[in-house]
């Protein structure tokens, strides 16, 4: 059984020359439960005050600085629908933990993971796909290890402005979303106060979200979806303004 | 056993006064028929009456003769003695009739074997006196110097009996798979993979558990040369602390003298780690403490506690 396993690791090993270390991280950074949400901007206090404060609970609590991340996301249209279909929309993610790869999400459809160089396809698929100039959202921050959870708080900017804060926690020892929820409910709890988000539909849809290569996707789903709310937002307080 | 053989010394004097009790018995019959039949037709009245006295008079002599001898008899049998071991149903040995109703042998047999099952009782309840389930409780006293003798052999258990022991509790437990490998002779280390939480590595010596490691699911349990890793911890808190626990454990649930028992023991307490993520601690109802859900197992109740709430 055991011998039999080891082979066919050690064939693809050789076959894709990928060093074994290499190899192992991979497999362990796939199947971790993450999940993100979005924390609401205190009354009277600008975003990076919010911020300022939530790294002083988390400083508070024990957990250690370990370096920042970022993840961004643009936004492109298909053009040159001759039928009359609607545009739809194409949103190509990047994210620090892989900086090698790169997500791109159809809006309601299929989504892939690519190589970096993407990106350089994307230039020459103009003529498909138009960038939204003015679209692009990203958030950045520092990220948190407080024993295995991993804390990545960003401030999400549009257009150069901060416009909200999200916070991702991962907790790297359960590889069953549904199984530690509770447990990661409780732990956002103990620095946003009882604020705390909904089970992510991701994590609803799917009990088993195991060794599926989707779960890095699910993360960029996630900051997708949180990026949306904050869009809307701007565009809600927008209309106000006026 | 003396008092049986002066009985079947006896033997003749019993049936004996067997055959006097048949013959008072016949002679009273005797002395009730002639009485009941009156008297016989005669030529006289007065001749008539002789008759049936002399005839009454001589069964009540045949009575009295054999009172009289039933009475001398039973002196040579004597009295059955009263301190008899099996009491009254020492009586049984008595039956001349034995190949058919063989109940007094097995009577013996049968108290043989109860005396024998009391002995053997009495010597295992000293033993699992001094020797409690747990480890550290022996270290001291006279069950320390009795335990090399039991360990040697259960330590030459054959491979054979160790497998099927191993797959008899794998069967027990349909959420954990356990392989058996044997990387170095015939020791066993098992692998245990417990649902979709944790694997463990459990290092044995015959059928003692000698050392154990518990990685999270995803962990990869081989080296980088593929064989079984049994030494590198956790990268994980959660599964360091679980380590520590097990290794509690191991210490906790010891048997000597049933080291199969001890094996299905520590299994059955490391499955209640099924729900590590989803159980609440059971003295703080919380699911954290200082960062990590309740990693200890009660060894009895098996119920869920943060390493810092089980006192
Ligand atoms: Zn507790």
């Amino acid at each position: 059984m055991s011998r039999c396993r080891d082979g066919i690791r050690t064939v693809l090993r050789r076959a894709l020359k990928v060093p074994w270390r290499f190899n192992r991280r991979w497999w362990v950074r796939r199947t971790c439960v993450c999940s993100v949400c979005q924390v609401p901007v205190l009354e009277g206090k600008s975003v990076q005050q919010t911020v300022d404060m939530l790294h002083r609970q988390l400083e508070q609590l024990g957990a250690m600085k370990q370096g920042s991340f970022w993840v961004d996301c643009e936004t492109y249209h298909t053009t040159g629908t001759a039928s009359g279909q609607p545009s739809k929309l194409l949103y190509v993610m990047h994210n620090s933990e892989a900086p090698l790869s790169c997500t791109a999400l159809f809006e309601g459809g299929p989504c892939l993971m690519a190589d970096g160089n993407f990106d350089v396809l994307m230039v020459k698929l103009k003529s498909h796909f138009q960038n939204a100039k003015g679209h692009k959202v990203e958030s950045r921050g520092a990220r948190y290890r407080y024993c295995d959870f991993l804390v990545k708080l960003g401030t999400v900017t549009m257009n150069s402005s901060a416009r909200g804060i999200s916070v991702e926690v991962e907790y790297c020892a359960c590889v069953v979303p549904g199984d530690c929820w509770n447990l990661i409910k409780e732990f956002i709890q103990s620095f946003l106060g009882p604020n705390v988000p909904e089970l992510p539909s991701v994590f609803a849809t799917k009990a088993e979200g195991l060794f599926v290569p989707a779960d890095a996707v699910d993360t960029m789903t996630q900051y997708l979806e949180l990026f949306g709310k904050v869009r809307k937002q701007q565009v809600l307080q927008g209309a106000s303004v006026r | 056993m003396a008092d049986i053989v002066n009985v079947g010394m006896n033997l003749d004097a019993f049936s004996q006064a067997i055959n006097a009790i048949q013959a008072l018995r016949s002679s009273v019959t005797r002395v009730f028929d002639s009485l009941k039949d009156g008297m016989k037709n005669k030529e006289t009245l007065e001749v008539r009456e002789k008759g049936f006295i002399s005839e009454f008079q001589d069964n009540l002599q045949a009575v009295n003769r054999d009172v009289n001898e039933l009475e001398r008899l039973s002196t040579l049998v004597g009295r059955p003695s009263e301190s008899h071991p099996l009491h009254n149903s020492g009586l049984l040995s008595l039956d001349p009739v034995q190949d058919k109703t063989p109940l007094y042998s097995q009577l013996l047999q049968a108290y043989k074997w109860s005396n024998k099952l009391q002995f053997h009782a009495g010597l295992a309840s000293s033993l699992l006196n001094q020797q409690s389930l747990k480890r550290s409780a022996n270290q001291m006293g006279a069950s320390a110097k009795r335990r090399p003798k039991v360990q040697p052999s259960t330590l030459v258990l054959p491979p054979q009996y160790v497998d099927d022991v191993i797959s008899r509790i794998g069967r027990m437990f349909p959420e954990m798979t356990i392989e058996l490998f044997r990387p170095n002779g015939t020791s066993a280390v098992l692998l245990v993979t417990l649902g979709k939480v944790l694997k463990a590595i459990v290092v044995m010596r015959s059928l003692f558990i000698d050392r154990t490691i518990v990685r999270g699911f995803h962990e990869d349990v081989y080296s980088e040369d593929g064989k079984l890793d049994i030494w590198s911890k956790s990268n994980y808190q959660v599964f360091q602390k679980v380590t520590d626990h097990a290794t509690t454990a191991l210490l906790h649930y010891q048997l000597p003298q049933m080291p199969d028992v001890v094996v299905r023991s520590f299994m059955t307490w490391l499955r209640s780690y099924i729900k590590l993520f989803q159980t609440p601690c059971q003295r703080c109802g919380k699911f954290l403490q200082e960062g990590l859900p309740p990693t200890w197992r009660d060894f009895r109740t098996l119920e869920a506690f943060h390493d810092t709430c089980r006192q």
